[in-house]
């Protein structure tokens, strides 16, 4: 195990460090996007996109992430297309993966607000959407919140799949640097600890929000 | 395009005993899991701060690093330390010490939600500590947990998929090998896929199925999702681990 050989190649772990946030930033953003439509088409009455919306549930949540994006990353050139970047497929898997666990964390919290809420809407003259976004969706917050932060919280430790496909992010720069020093231990560890300075706040974060939320 | 299922599925004994293989170790990483959780579990709900600062460390730092990272510590950086663990091996104790870590935290919640009053009762009827957790408390904690604890067996055989790396030849590592020879990708994760669908589904029902034998007033079975079901404000949302 060799120390020094880690500060000598902190230019391999901040650029690792970049390509981890910059997936993981998009990915939240996209999925979250993914989740919503997703629990409100699911919480609506509209047949087929209610039952389209539980397959696709169904899907992702019960095959591997790693699938997903083997499936996405080397199908799309079987497809014929071929320009897909490592960067766009683990994108992509990310998003519809982990939109499908928020999905069902949106639901939740949308079920929770009480059908009068609708109703009450309803009589004061507001559409459906309008409903949803002004009304509804702001009363989840203390139910959605803390899963959905932790749900962010895997997605984050989730990016380190994509080096699979060949993206280069934290995990990828940390087999660099052991390729360079044939030393596995300090890189690795180097590694775990970027990761641990990243996910721990959050994971304070969550805990306090469950607290708030839980009824004393 | 069906041809290209019907070669894709010549292979089918191989996808078979790979599925297997993942079945076979995500059980014993299970195994695994549920002794460390419930280790965990006691160690952090323990009053001596020696027994909960390590169990509160293994919890923290676990839960805080991917999955990935841990098997790759397990099999590349383990053997500097003097232990040198099979692919397999070394993929097993990763996932059973990864889930253990988050199994701690169920069954310390499932612990904690036992009423207060069930201790004292058991106390006043002369039960030692340790039968009054094995016979009146841990039943209880059990169904508390156990929708939790099953949907981390489900979150195992995911995760089982990510040995590939580590060159364990479950279903994905299979998959791939197999695409890497007919280059048929749709084909071949696509069965990979169903394989996959068709055992955290099969988990899910015997689940259900055991509930249904194992709990005396039967656990209250999840709510199926109705479009503003008005009585579900009746059910307190809870939270999938």
């Amino acid at each position: 195990m060799n120390w020094s050989t880690i500060w000598s190649n902190h230019g391999l772990f901040t650029s690792g460090l970049e390509g981890t946030v910059e997936l993981a930033a998009t990915a939240v953003v996209t999925g979250t996007v993914v989740g919503l439509l997703v629990a409100a088409v699911r919480t609506s009455r509209v047949p087929v996109l209610a039952q389209l919306g539980r397959l696709y549930l169904e899907v992702f949540r019960g095959t591997p992430l790693l699938v997903q994006m083997l499936f996405i990353y080397f199908g799309a050139a079987y497809q014929g297309i071929s320009n897909i970047t490592v960067y766009e497929a683990a994108l992509i898997a990310l998003t519809l993966y982990e939109g499908a666990y928020m999905a069902e964390i949106f639901r939740a919290g949308i079920e929770a607000v009480p059908r009068g809420q609708w109703e009450a809407s309803r009589v004061l003259g507001l559409g459906p959407v309008q409903t949803f976004t002004t009304v509804i969706l702001p009363q989840t917050r203390t139910i959605v919140l803390p899963p959905l932060v932790g749900q962010y919280l895997s997605l984050i430790k989730d990016t380190s799949i994509a080096v699979v496909i060949g993206y280069v992010e934290l995990m990828r720069q940390g087999q660099a640097v052991i390729d360079r020093t044939s030393d596995p231990v300090a890189p690795y560890l180097t590694v775990a600890a970027l990761y641990f300075i990243i996910c721990f706040p959050l994971s304070l974060a969550v805990r306090r929000m469950e607290r708030k939320a839980a009824p004393a | 395009m069906l041809s290209d299922w019907t070669y894709a599925l010549q292979d089918w004994r191989t996808y078979l005993s790979a599925a297997e293989l993942t079945f076979n170790l995500s059980l014993a990483a299970f195994a695994l899991a549920l002794a460390l959780g419930l280790l965990g579990a006691l160690a952090r709900g323990s009053s001596h701060a020696v027994l909960r600062a390590p169990a509160a460390c293994y919890v923290e730092v676990i839960r805080n690093t991917p999955v990935l990272l841990q098997m790759f510590v397990a099999f590349f950086a383990l053997p500097s330390a003097g232990v040198h663990l099979s692919p397999v091996q070394a993929g097993v104790v990763a996932l059973g010490v990864n889930v253990g870590a988050y199994l701690t935290e169920i069954f310390r919640a499932g612990i904690q939600a036992v009423p207060r009053g069930q201790r004292e009762a058991a106390r006043v009827l002369a039960l030692g500590p340790a039968r009054t957790f094995v016979h009146v408390v841990l039943p209880q904690a059990l169904r508390n947990v156990y929708p939790a604890v099953v949907n981390q067996l489900v979150q195992i055989i995911l995760g089982s998929s990510l040995l590939s790396a580590i060159s364990v030849p479950e279903l994905t590592g299979t998959a791939t090998v197999i695409n890497s020879q007919n280059l048929l990708t749709v084909e071949d994760f696509g069965i990979a896929a169903v394989l996959y669908l068709v055992m955290t589904n099969l988990v899910s029902l015997a689940a259900a199925l055991i509930a249904r034998l194992a709990f005396k007033p039967p656990l209250r079975t999840r709510v199926r999702p109705r479009t503003l079901n008005p009585l579900r404000r009746l059910v307190p949302a809870r939270r999938e681990a």
